[in-house]
């Protein structure tokens, strides 16, 4: 009886010493904004800007993130990589004045409120807008991310990327779900 | 205080470790004879009376049970060594290969899934009940080859093998073989025998890598069907055919599990139609009686069925799927008349079902689902043929009302017929009988603040033929004050209503006097017997602390009256023991408390390493109504261990090597002699292509053989589970 009593404490102390110490493991379950941080770096390779979006042949390609920032350590995975001989460089943005200089802007959910306002002043530029919050290509944003039960898939807005003059490579319009600007209800 | 009896000792030898040819009683449910019997010890106090059975009220709790030699020599060591591994980890590199994407395709990159342990709840009800979902992971990764044994995974669900075939399942006490205070449902169908209440579960394997989850739910109040959901709800949910596209073969063999052979092909016709067919035999080898002679109880079925989803439009959806199983499985019984005998017998059953849906969406956020299914069931055994045929309808609808109200309401309807060939041993009369199910409910989530306090208010309405209307309604409060944590409080009301079995039998049964002397029961149905009634008070708590760690805590209190007794009509079965034989017949003469805790937690400790924990604390108090004249009516107490562990590790060793490691802990079951027992399963799986895999299962590893249930409830002998290795191939084609 006493054996068995302090079979069943032992048993019990490991299993919650388990639980509460906590174990540091970075991200690196195959969390969402990994998977998504990916697509970024795919749109960067199958997107082609006009040959003015470049200061030169080797200038970098500007990945700016908008808002709070979902993504994490997971964004390390894409940061420095190498595109048609342009390096992928993240910049964490927060005013409106410094959206100019982007190549691709990542709006996040957090801007929800100021979608509209962030869509209008970058009208006239080439920056490929991207998000993963509800609506986003209602409102014009050009590719969204969003869930289909466990997995991500996109959509993209070809009406605002043509007005961007962005040319989408075949290999992602074919994977993904087209929407256009009369479609919407609103 | 509790009452027990204590019984001459010269009765003693004849203990449940005799041969069980000698004293086999009676069958079904709470029954046990033999209790009076048993001599019980306290600690090492032996308390004997010449003969005189006596009845005493003692102070100290009756932990009754044989002196138990659990396996402390292994569980220690194995907890050590796993805690040490844990504990050195961090000094061990192993490459993570999770951590940069970028050389995917595109094509992969939309098919990778996300995971992760804690998913916290998209629905209210997730967070509203105690329940726990066996994942389809869980099912192929712990190595389990039936429902049953999937269900060990579970917290507050007791699960012990009777023998080769028959399980004893139930949910917060009062199991066995004929447990009747848990409804299962299959894809919304619901798998109980009205004859009885209960399940038989040997006809209910289904092919496993379709299984989507195993919902378990504890307690009455957090289902919206069924008389019998009395201590839960064990909803099994088979994959949507888009998740099953492609065509799966399996072989697997071994020492208990003989041969196990399915195939299952998915496909399309046209964009809006999915559609799989599967086909399954399997065959189980005999198990052990406690002598380590072989038994009798081997099994073999043969199975399969389809399903196919049709995509109407937008906004609705088609389901249809069948089945077909015919299959046999050995026993052994013994008989009162016409012969008093034991023999070796066989169990041939076979059926079929039909289950149709249709959903529609009626706008963004309700909709309404009807269904319609015939289950046929065909089963003869040496003491009792059925036929049962049963047609359901099910309507419910889901909608909202501004913004703090949801609703949803149902109705249905149930008919069932039954045609039984009679046997000396049981009658029914009438030997067929027609009965009507008529069932309504309602539940609002009323959002005293949004998004944080929910009120669930409910109740579900029944006619039956037997007992005619009952009311069963319940109250939940809910709060999520935080993303990561929520508490609910709920109290229910919930019946158990009669079956066949209380109503019309007479069963006769053979035991055997300590003498010697061959004595018979009877016992009797009773046109009036009631439903067993519960009151319910439960708690929970739900904590997700990180995305790598998740606990689940439930604590719960049932309060039971009208429970099943029964009631001696002739003399008292008192020494001298003249009597040839005893008539008992049922009656609802008892009421009792039930209470315990219930603990589940995940630790995803590193993308390599899961560990998953359960906790089950049980313990029943029941008393017999003043005048009441039943035999050992208290019995059911023991019949459930009073602890229950379980514990997963789950290792992605490589990416094409996977080991799961399962140990369970159960505590012993005192009125039926049957010892706490520590065990093991160990699977080891590699994947050499994409498209195949290899594994390699050892179950019940720490023992030649144990005993996980001994009440012989069933007219038939309990054998001792061995243990076992099997070997698997599964192919994806």
């Amino acid at each position: 009886m006493f054996r068995k009593t302090v079979n069943i404490y032992i048993s019990a102390l490991f299993f919650l010493t388990s639980i509460v110490t906590s174990v540091k493991a970075e991200d690196d379950l195959v969390g969402e904004y990994l998977i998504k941080a990916a697509f970024l770096y795919n749109f960067a390779k199958f997107v082609e800007w006009p040959e003015d979006a470049f200061a030169s042949s080797s200038s970098p390609i500007k990945l700016c993130i908008l808002g709070d920032d979902p993504f994490g350590a997971a964004i390390k995975s894409i940061h420095g990589k190498t595109i048609r001989g342009r390096d992928l460089v993240i910049n964490f943005i927060s005013k409106a004045k410094d959206l100019e200089q982007c190549h691709i802007l990542f709006v996040s959910a957090s801007e929800k409120d100021k979608l509209a306002q962030v869509i209008n002043q970058i009208k006239d530029t080439n920056i490929l807008t991207v998000g993963d919050m509800a609506y986003f290509s209602h409102h014009g944003g050009m590719i969204r991310l969003f869930k289909a039960g466990a997995k991500i898939k996109f959509e993209i807005n070809i009406d605002a990327a043509r007005t961007a003059d962005l040319k989408i490579s075949s290999k992602l319009l074919n994977l993904a779900k087209i929407v256009k600007n009369d479609q919407q209800k609103d | 205080m509790e009452r027990i009896n204590i019984l001459p000792d010269y009765f003693t030898k004849y203990r449940s470790t005799a041969p069980k040819a000698l004293y086999l009683e009676l069958g079904w449910r709470n029954f046990n004879p033999q209790a009076y019997f048993l001599h019980r010890e306290e600690q090492n106090h032996e308390t004997t009376l010449q003969g005189k059975a006596i009845q005493t009220t003692v102070e100290s709790c009756c932990n009754i049970q044989a002196l138990n030699q659990i396996r402390i020599g292994l569980l220690m060591p194995l907890f050590i060594i796993a805690f040490l591994f844990y504990c050195l980890l961090p000094t061990i590199v192993l490459s993570s290969e999770m951590t940069d994407l970028t050389e995917l395709d595109l094509e992969d990159l939309m098919n990778i899934e996300i995971t992760s342990v804690s998913k916290k709840p998209q629905r209210l009800s997730d967070a509203a009940a105690a329940i726990f979902v066996i994942t389809s992971d869980d099912i192929q990764r712990s190595g389990v080859t039936s429902i049953p044994e999937a269900l060990r995974m579970a917290p507050g669900v007791q699960v012990a093998k009777i023998d080769a075939n028959k399980w004893a399942i139930s949910s917060r006490g009062f199991s066995g073989r004929f447990a009747n205070k848990l409804l299962v449902l299959i894809d919304g169908r619901t798998v109980y025998s009205p004859l009885y209440s209960g399940v038989y579960w040997e006809v209910q394997d289904t092919l496993l890598e379709d299984i989507d989850r195993i919902e378990v739910i504890r307690g009455p109040g957090a289902s919206l069907w069924g008389a019998n959901a009395v201590n839960g709800v064990i909803n099994i949910i088979t994959k949507h055919t888009k998740d099953t596209q492609d065509g799966l073969a399996i072989v697997s063999a071994g020492t208990e599990e003989r041969g196990n052979v399915a195939i299952r092909y998915g496909g399309k016709r046209g964009d809006n139609t999915r559609y799989r067919v599967y086909t399954k035999y399997f065959k189980r080898d005999d198990a052990a009686y406690a002598s380590g002679d072989e038994a009798s109880d081997d099994c073999s079925t043969f199975k399969a069925g389809f399903r196919v989803d049709r995509q109407i439009s937008d906004v609705n959806t088609l389901m249809l799927t069948g089945d077909i199983y015919d299959g046999r499985s050995g026993q052994r019984s013994a008989l009162a008349v016409p012969i008093w005998s034991t023999i070796n017998n066989e169990v041939k059953y076979n059926g079929m079902n039909l289950l149709g849906r249709w959903e529609h969406d009626v706008s963004d956020d309700s909709n309404i689902m009807l269904q319609l299914y015939y289950d046929r069931t065909e089963r003869k055994d040496i003491l009792l043929d059925e036929i049962r045929d049963i047609l359901d309808f099910e309507f419910n609808q889901q909608f909202s009302i501004g913004e703090r109200h949801r609703i949803i309401l149902g109705f249905g309807y149930r008919f069932t017929r039954d045609n039984l060939d009679n046997s000396p041993s049981i009658t029914f009369v009438p030997d067929r009988r027609n009965d009507d199910l008529y069932s309504a409910f309602i539940q609002d989530d009323i959002w005293l603040l949004k998004d944080r306090l929910c009120l669930r208010i409910g109740s579900k309405f029944e006619h039956n033929d037997y007992t005619g209307f009952e009311i069963q309604p319940n109250a939940r409060l809910i709060l999520t004050p935080g993303e990561n944590y929520s508490v609910w409080i709920s109290a229910s009301r919930a019946v158990r209503t009669p079956s066949r079995i209380e109503h019309d039998t007479n069963i006769i049964s053979p035991t055997t006097l300590p003498n010697g002397a061959p004595i018979m029961i009877n016992v009797l149905g009773n046109d009036h017997f009631d439903s067993e009634e519960l009151k319910a008070y439960e708690m929970g708590f739900r904590l997700y602390a990180t995305e790598h760690i998740s606990l689940d805590l439930t604590v719960f209190f049932n309060d039971y009256e009208e429970l099943l007794t029964y009631e001696t009509l002739s003399a008292p079965f008192l020494p001298p023991y003249t009597a040839t034989s005893i008539t008992v017949q049922v009656d609802n003469q008892m009421e009792g408390h039930v209470y315990g805790a219930e603990v589940a937690a995940k630790f995803q400790v590193y993308d390599w390493w899961r560990l998953q924990g359960t906790y089950t604390y049980l313990q029943m108090q029941l008393h017999p109504d003043e005048g009441s004249m039943g035999m050992t009516p208290e019995i059911p107490e023991g019949y459930d261990p009073h602890h229950k562990l379980s514990l997963r590790s789950s290792l992605n060793l490589r990416e094409d090597l996977d080991l799961d490691l399962w140990v369970r802990y159960v505590d012993s079951l005192p009125t039926q002699d049957v010892k706490s027992y520590v065990t093991l399963d160990a699977r080891l799986s590699w994947k050499p292509r994409n498209d195949l895999e290899l594994s390699i299962v050892g179950q019940n590893l720490l023992d030649n053989q144990h005993m996980e249930y001994n009440s012989i409830q069933d007219y038939s002998i309990s054998t001792e589970v061995e243990h076992s290795i099997y070997g698997k191939i599964t192919w994806h084609f």
